[in-house]
């Protein structure tokens, strides 16, 4: 009895493994929409996850994941109104308005409270403001970001965004500047100059150019500058704890919700994430998902389709054999067991092939030259769980497109077929 | 070798056609078929005689009355039920002989053995050579069944039929596609079969001079058994 059990799937994988083998043409038809389907999923996907990356990429090397700064509300604190009974008319001409607060002042605070934070990787004081800079004649406005060299670095990299000079000059000449290369084009300025400053209090000083960076952002590299925070605080003539901006990153930076929501009632400054900053990131690489998806799976839908029609002209071609298989004993399980087969083996083969493929595409494309932006080809990233994806909707389209034709084989009826 | 125990019995069958419209074509026919008989059906056609084969198939399961094999109650089976019992007792061989084109005569042959899976396939594969020898196809036994000739393929079927030794054989005009030398060899096949090793087999024809060459002759017209 158990042996029947084990031949019973035997002789109807044969007669799958014939039917597929004796029409080579339309398998092989059948079994490239799959291929087909699977590989452009997989290119689709890992091309917009190396565009994503990329993006990213470029994108975090300015952007930290948190950012604490002091935002300077509007006030409507009005005293007149404190002092005279309401209803009393009064006339105040040019009013004047006060800052309260202007920065963090209490920096290494709050950085103590950050560093306290688990998911914390990260932090750097910056103190950020708009300067002119001056060179003979040309003057060109733009920012300066006063930065602690080596945390800067941790944080975002820019140390090997150096292209001349060197980052860690910073740290040890206190009086030196580091430019972006645009900026430093545009002053006509290189190592070792000398370049004026001028900031909004009308304070003036020089200092030399230590290093050119590009971070081929365009808009960071003609106007931004970096000196060392403590030459940057005596200029703005700022306390030694001062500072306009905190910058933080996190182990995973899709988590920032938690910490902000913490940090919100820890930090009397405004806390604010990457994602409410730059709405428009999340949005784009979000949407170029949706596209991938859309695009490979309506492949795959297609793939499916030509599985079905093909499944369909074969079960309508073999109707008779399948009559008479159901004549000499064979169930509707049997049938239904024969056709599904076939279709597993197009699902699976043209799964595997299809990765291959897939896989050549994104090499192939990887290869192409396209230097913007600090790319230097067309990016691609691999992620396994696009490849599980790949492989499982590529069997359960065959699966389900061969299914349909399969059940109709099963249910036919042995009797009406063979009388005509 | 003939016996008096029945193969087959038959009760009060009555089967409607409904479509285009309701028409009785079996009209409350009994009888019964001995062990070892080689029976033919005749009748003209739209007499019910093809009919009352494919209810007697176990194919057809849409009838009233009762149909016994052996003594077992097959009406009310399933239709699994029913392809396991076919498999295992029952042999056809069809006018138009309904091979897998794309197997070979051996494979063919072989089919409802693997699929009853009593037996080895290597067992199973001897088993049909010595039946394709018995109806003198050794020579043909690797070729494909759409490279034979018709009498070639209605042996081949008749081999198939035989492999799982069933108790009935069923035929529906099982010479109607052969010429008169190729059909009195199938006959001569068929009576051999019933008188030598006990089968049943239960034919349909429009063939009298075969019908002459059989046990006992059923004729049926218009739903009712004339004889």
């Amino acid at each position: 009895m158990q042996k029947s059990k084990i031949k019973k799937p035997t002789v109807n994988r044969q007669i799958a493994w014939t039917h597929l083998n004796s029409k080579p043409g339309q398998t092989l038809v059948a079994l490239l929409g799959v291929t087909f389907g699977v590989s452009m999923y997989i290119f689709m996907n890992s091309f917009m996850n190396g565009v994503n990356q990329a993006q990213d990429d470029l994108a975090f090397s300015t952007l930290a994941h948190v950012r604490i700064y002091n935002d300077d509300d509007k006030r409507s604190y009005n005293p007149a109104e404190s002092f005279f009974d309401a209803g009393t008319l009064l006339n105040i001409r040019n009013k004047k308005s006060l800052q309260y607060t202007d920065g963090i002042k209490n920096t290494s605070q709050v950085m103590a409270t950050l560093e306290k934070q688990p998911e914390v990787t990260g932090i750097t004081p910056q103190l950020n403001f708009s300067v002119f800079f001056r060179n003979g004649s040309k003057k060109i406005n733009g920012s300066i970001s006063g930065v602690e060299p080596a945390s800067e670095n941790q944080l975002f990299g820019i140390g090997s965004k150096v292209i001349a000079g060197s980052w860690n000059k910073l740290d040890v000449q206190k009086s030196g500047i580091i430019l972006g290369k645009l900026l430093a084009e545009k002053l006509n300025v290189g190592l070792n100059d000398n370049v004026n400053v001028l900031n909004s209090d009308g304070v003036s000083k020089n200092y030399t150019v230590v290093g050119i960076v590009e971070t081929s952002v365009k808009e960071i590299d003609k106007s931004r500058a970096y000196l060392n925070i403590a030459t940057a605080r005596q200029f703005q003539g700022k306390n030694f704890d001062y500072s306009s901006d905190i910058q933080v990153n996190l182990r995973d930076r899709d988590q920032t919700a938690e910490l902000v929501s913490l940090l919100k009632s820890a930090i009397p400054y405004q806390v604010e994430s990457w994602q409410t900053a730059n709405q428009q990131l999340l949005a784009a690489s979000q949407l170029r998902s949706i596209i991938a998806v859309a695009v490979s799976l309506t492949i795959l839908l297609v793939a499916g389709f030509g599985i079905y029609n093909i499944m369909n002209m074969t079960i309508n071609e073999k109707i008779r054999e399948i009559a008479i298989l159901k004549a000499m004993g064979f169930s509707g399980g049997d049938i239904l067991g024969i056709f599904l087969a076939q279709a597993a083996v197009i699902g699976v083969v043209g799964a595997i092939t299809g990765v291959l493929l897939g896989l050549g595409i994104s090499t192939t494309v990887n290869l192409v030259p396209f230097k913007i932006a600090g790319l230097t080809t067309l990016p691609i990233s691999y992620i396994p769980s696009d490849f599980i994806s790949a492989i499982v909707f590529g069997i359960a389209t065959t699966l389900f497109a061969g299914y349909l034709p399969a059940r109709k084989a099963s249910k036919i009826d042995p009797v009406v077929i063979i009388r005509g | 070798m003939k016996t008096t125990e029945n193969a087959l019995q038959v009760r009060n069958l009555i089967k409607y056609f409904h479509d285009p419209q309701t028409f009785q074509v079996i009209k409350n026919i009994s009888f019964d078929v001995k062990k070892g008989e080689f029976l033919s059906i005749i009748g003209k056609s739209g007499s019910g005689k093809s009919t009352l084969l494919y209810v007697l198939s176990t194919m057809d399961t849409d009838y009233e009355g009762s149909l016994e094999f052996n003594g077992e109650q097959l009406t009310g089976k399933t239709q699994n039920e029913l392809a396991a019992f076919r498999n295992e007792h029952i042999g056809f061989v069809f006018q138009f002989h309904y091979l897998l084109p794309e197997f070979s005569a051996l494979q063919n042959v072989m089919l409802p053995a693997l699929k009853l899976g009593k037996h080895s396939p290597e067992e199973i594969e001897h088993r049909a050579y010595e039946n394709l020898r018995l109806l003198d196809l050794k020579e043909q036994a690797l070729k494909k069944a759409n490279k034979l000739s018709g009498g070639q393929q209605q042996r081949v079927a008749i081999a198939r039929a035989l492999i799982n030794n069933p108790s009935v054989i069923m035929g529906d005009e099982p010479t109607g596609n052969l010429d008169s030398k190729n059909s009195l060899a199938v006959q001569d096949i068929f009576r051999n079969l019933a008188h030598e090793f006990g089968q049943t087999i239960i034919c349909v024809t429009h063939d009298n001079d075969f019908a002459k060459n059989t046990d006992r002759t059923i004729e049926m017209a218009d739903g009712l058994i004339l004889k």
